[in-house]
Parts: structure tokens; C-alpha cells; sequence
């Protein structure tokens, strides 16, 4: 890569950004709680926060409401969300390649695709529960289903707008369908590939939490149910911030393990 | 420079006969109230080794020639005949410089002329050394692990010709592949461009609507009119290489190829 010397300067910069907006923020809050703007029986001081979320992952259960129970949530929920988005993925990224290049595919798939996608996914919720029950099949199904969208409609994007004479060439050098699907057509719909699964992955987050809100013993988001029956404000809190980090980490995860597998992830993003 | 001996195939291409064959090749383009036909009895033949050139101004249909030549269009009659077997689907024995950049962006300089050749032997060593060969050919060995959009045009059709050539096609299609580089670096791609053929020996057929381009690389040039495209005339050029733009006998043939081309 060739880069310039303001680029060095910039990256310092740039490092500090991410924090800006969060530091801002706890700031803030810490101010309208130190001066009672905002109740705490609304929201919680910062610190009661910190000591709520202190007990959630490092106490030993029993020690107290809601101590050690982070790790159990937090690996049955990354269990689903990983199950989940591995069906999407499955599913999406075949599918949406074949709808972008093939337009009886596409023409096949289109108004069922933007039909079902409009439905909101708590619709669905009730009749999971009759299909899959309460548990982990259900969340599964929600996962699958929220994110199987922006998977397909990215890849059929990205394979639809792949520069013709590519292929072209492809052909002309002798590449075979085979060949030419994995060496040209995937890595040249790569960027889009990649945002479509940075979007399924985070939307598989956000459909965990519905999924889980309908009694099933652990995970994130039966930890913050939970602790609104309990009028447990600071663990509803805790519960949001794990599920904010924990959905920035995969995302990172997520594009650093892409950008190591697939050159073209690396060379064109 | 000394000029080189032609090779045998060149001088004397009635022993060697003919590699490519076009017979009263047709297109015509269908929309939905009307037709057009873009090429209308085109009939030449190509022997092997040989540079040729086709001028004509745009929108004469030589690119949908082009295409037809290398199998990404079909003809709506006639034939082309590639030794004696009929073209139907794109192939390297066929290959094609486009003028447009169709480098593959995720892959180095290196891996761009390597990628035609990949599965087609199972020897590393020997794919390795042929994979060197051609990129110091086009004097890019330096810029082995550089990705496209890290190079200049010129470069770029230089990786496009090296990817090509490593396949030892049969005939070499170019559609126009100096036209979008500036005037110096153009000069410079058509003598690279002699120089390689004077040394492999490829046929080629170049595609353009430059006529001192036409001029200063073609053994012979086929001249194009428009609506529908045909060839109105074939154009030998018996001067001696390296070419000289300012000699009189060049410009002797580039005032009758304007002339031909302005009516």
C-alpha cells in the first residue's frame, strides 16, 4: 500500500475517535445523575451501573440477584446468534448469488424476498412459539430469518453489479463456471458480500433479544426480562451495554477474520 | 535499431495459408419494432503471423467484430473459421486486450498473469518460472506484488497483454487497448508492442481508429465504412520497420487512409 505522511498523523486521530462519542456520553449521564436532572429510579448513576454490572460477571452465584450468571448468558447467547447466522449465511450468500446473475432466479424470488422481508420479525414470534416452543429453536428460527435479508439482498447485489468484461475475460482465459464463480464472481461481489453480513450479524443481535424474551432460562436477553420483573433497573442496563459490546466485538471479529481469509476482502475494502 | 527478418510465416504466407478465415460474416442487432445490421458481408482472411489492423471510425461496428472474432457475440450468418474449425464460444486460443482496464482488482500484477494459466500444469516449478518470464517481458517485475489500481494505464495493458500472451494464443485480438492512454505512453506501448511481436511472432489483429496507429504497426490494414460496416478497402503497407512518423511515404499511406475514412 502506498501512503502519504499526513496518513501517520491521521491514524493517532483516528484512533481516538471511536471513544469520543461513549466518553461524551458517560460524562453526561454521570452529570444530570450527580444533579438529580434525571431520577435515578429512571436511570441509575454511572457507578451503580458499574457495581451492578461488577456482580453480574465477576461474583460468585448465590453472592447475590443476578451475580455470575454472565458467563452461562453470555455463551447461550452467542451459541443462538452464531447458529442462527450460520443458517442465514448458509442459506443467503448461495441464493443471492445465483438470484444476481441468473434474472429468472431473480424474477423467481423478488416478491416473495420483498414481501416476507417487510414483515417485522416480532410478527413471526408467536408463531415460532407454536412451531419450535419456547427455547432455543426459536431463537434460532428469529436469528435465521432477520438475518437471511440483508445477506441475500447484498450478494444478489453484489453479483448483479460485477463488471461484465471481468467475466469476459474469465472466459476468454479459458475459466470454466466452476472456476469462474469462486475466482471472479465471489471476490469481485466481495464488498458487498461484506456488508451484507456486517448488517445480518448485527440485526441477528437484535432479533436474539426478541427471541429470548419469551422465558427461556438464560441469555442476554432473558437476563434483562428478568430483571424487569425484578424492577431491576441497573441489570436492564448492564444487560444493553454486554449486548452493545458484544455486537461491536463480533462485528470486529467478524471483518478481521474475512479480511484474513479472502484476498479480495483485504485488497478492495 | 536494425530491423529484424521477418519470420518465414511472414514472408511467404501462401505456403503457410491462412489461420483465420472470415466467410460473408452478418450481424444484425434486433430491438423491439426494428433491426439493425451493424456488419454486412465481411470476408477476409488472416495469415498466421501476421499484424493486422482494422480502421475505421466509430460506431463502423469493428469492435462488434471484435467481439464476434473472440466468441463473446455470435454472427447472424457467415462463418469464422479459426484452422480450419469454426469459432463458437470464447477461448484462450482467441485471446483479447480490451481497451477498458479488466485487471482483476483483488489480485497483485503477479497473480493477474498468473491466473489464466493456473490448473493447466501441475509442475510449480516450471509454472513459477513461466509466471517470471513474462513478467519481466513487460518489464514488470518490480512491480510484481503491486494491485491495478497502484499502476498506471500504461502498465495496466502491459499486465494485460503479459496474462494473455503466457497462453500462447493462436491469434491476439486487441479492441482499441491504447486509445484512453495519453499520446507519449501510447508511442511507447506500440513499439513494446512490435518489439514483442517481432520476438514471439503472434498474429494480431488491432483494432483502431487512429490512423498513424494503424499505420506504424499493421502489415496490412483493413479500412471500414459504416451503415451497415463493411470493408471498403484493404490497405498493404510494405514499409520497412521501425517506422518513421515524418517520412514521406508514412505520411503518404496516413493521407490516403483519411481519405478513405472521410467518405
Amino acid at each position: 500500500m502506498i501512503k502519504d505522511e499526513n496518513t501517520k498523523l491521521h491514524n493517532s486521530v483516528f484512533q481516538v475517535l471511536p471513544w469520543v462519542i461513549p466518553t461524551v456520553f458517560i460524562i453526561l449521564w454521570t452529570v444530570v445523575s450527580e444533579t438529580g436532572l434525571i431520577p435515578t429510579y429512571l436511570l441509575p448513576h454511572p457507578v451503580e451501573i458499574g457495581k451492578a454490572g461488577y456482580t453480574y460477571i465477576f461474583l460468585n452465584p448465590g453472592d447475590a440477584p443476578f451475580a455470575g450468571r454472565f458467563l452461562n448468558d453470555a455463551g447461550a447467547s452467542l451459541i443462538r446468534v452464531c447458529s442462527g447466522f450460520a443458517v442465514a449465511v448458509i442459506l443467503g450468500i448461495p441464493l443471492g448469488i445465483i438470484s444476481g446473475r441468473l434474472a429468472s432466479v431473480r424474477k423467481l424470488m423478488s416478491s416473495t424476498i420483498n414481501g416476507l422481508r417487510s414483515v417485522p420479525g416480532i410478527s413471526w414470534l408467536p408463531l415460532a412459539m407454536i412451531w419450535f416452543g419456547i427455547g432455543i429453536k426459536t431463537t434460532i428460527f428469529l436469528v435465521a430469518l432477520a438475518a437471511f435479508f440483508p445477506i441475500y439482498l447484498n450478494a444478489a447485489a453484489g453479483a448483479r453489479q460485477i463488471n461484465p468484461l471481468l467475466l469476459q475475460a474469465g472466459a476468454m482465459m479459458g475459466v470454466n463456471r466452476l472456476r469462474g464463480t469462486f475466482a471472479i464472481l465471489l471476490p469481485g461481489a466481495m464488498p458487498h458480500i461484506m456488508t451484507g453480513l456486517r448488517l445480518g450479524l448485527g440485526i441477528s443481535w437484535a432479533y436474539l433479544v426478541l427471541g429470548e424474551l419469551t422465558g427461556v432460562p438464560n441469555g442476554l436477553g432473558a437476563v434483562i426480562m428478568d430483571a424487569r420483573m425484578l424492577g431491576r433497573i441497573d441489570i436492564i442496563v448492564v444487560g444493553i451495554i454486554i449486548i452493545a459490546v458484544m455486537g461491536r466485538a463480533s462485528d470486529q471479529l467478524l471483518n478481521t477474520s474475512l479480511r484474513f481469509c479472502f484476498k479480495s476482502a483485504r485488497r478492495m475494502s | 535499431m536494425k530491423p529484424k527478418l521477418a519470420p518465414i510465416s511472414k514472408a511467404c504466407p501462401e505456403i503457410q495459408g491462412p489461420i483465420l478465415e472470415i466467410n460473408s460474416l452478418r450481424k444484425v442487432f434486433h430491438t423491439n419494432e426494428s433491426s439493425l445490421t451493424v456488419l454486412d458481408g465481411i470476408d477476409f482472411s488472416v495469415n498466421k503471423g501476421e499484424m493486422i489492423c482494422i480502421l475505421g471510425r466509430s460506431g463502423c461496428g469493428k469492435s462488434t467484430l471484435l467481439k464476434m472474432l473472440a466468441g463473446f457475440l455470435s454472427p447472424s450468418s457467415g462463418e469464422i473459421l479459426l484452422d480450419g474449425k469454426p469459432v463458437a464460444d470464447p477461448g484462450p486460443d482467441r485471446c483479447v486486450v480490451f481497451q477498458e482496464d479488466t485487471l482483476f482488482p483483488w489480485l497483485t500484477v503477479k497473480e493477474n498473469i498468473a491466473f489464466g494459466l493456473k490448473g493447466r500444469t501441475r509442475d510449480k516449478k516450471a509454472f513459477d518460472e513461466e509466471v517470471e518470464r513474462f513478467l519481466s517481458l513487460v518489464g514488470l517485475s518490480e512491480f510484481r506484488n503491486y494491485l491495478p489500481r497502484e499502476i498506471s494505464g500504461g502498465m495496466k495493458q502491459r499486465v494485460a497483454l503479459a496474462r494473455v500472451l503466457i497462453l500462447k494464443p493462436e491469434v491476439l485480438l486487441m479492441d482499441e487497448p491504447f486509445a484512453s492512454l495519453d499520446a507519449q505512453t501510447r508511442e511507447e506501448m506500440q513499439n513494446f508492442l512490435l518489439s514483442l511481436w517481432e520476438n514471439l511472432s503472434h498474429t494480431i489483429i488491432f483494432v483502431t481508429h487512429d490512423v498513424t496507429e494503424a499505420v506504424t504497426l499493421a502489415d496490412r490494414i483493413l479500412v471500414m465504412s459504416k451503415d451497415p460496416g463493411r470493408i471498403r478497402e484493404e490497405i498493404r503497407v510494405d514499409l520497412p520497420r521501425p517506422r518513421k512518423r515524418e517520412k514521406s511515404d508514412f505520411l503518404f499511406f496516413s493521407r490516403k487512409l483519411y481519405e478513405g475514412l472521410r467518405e
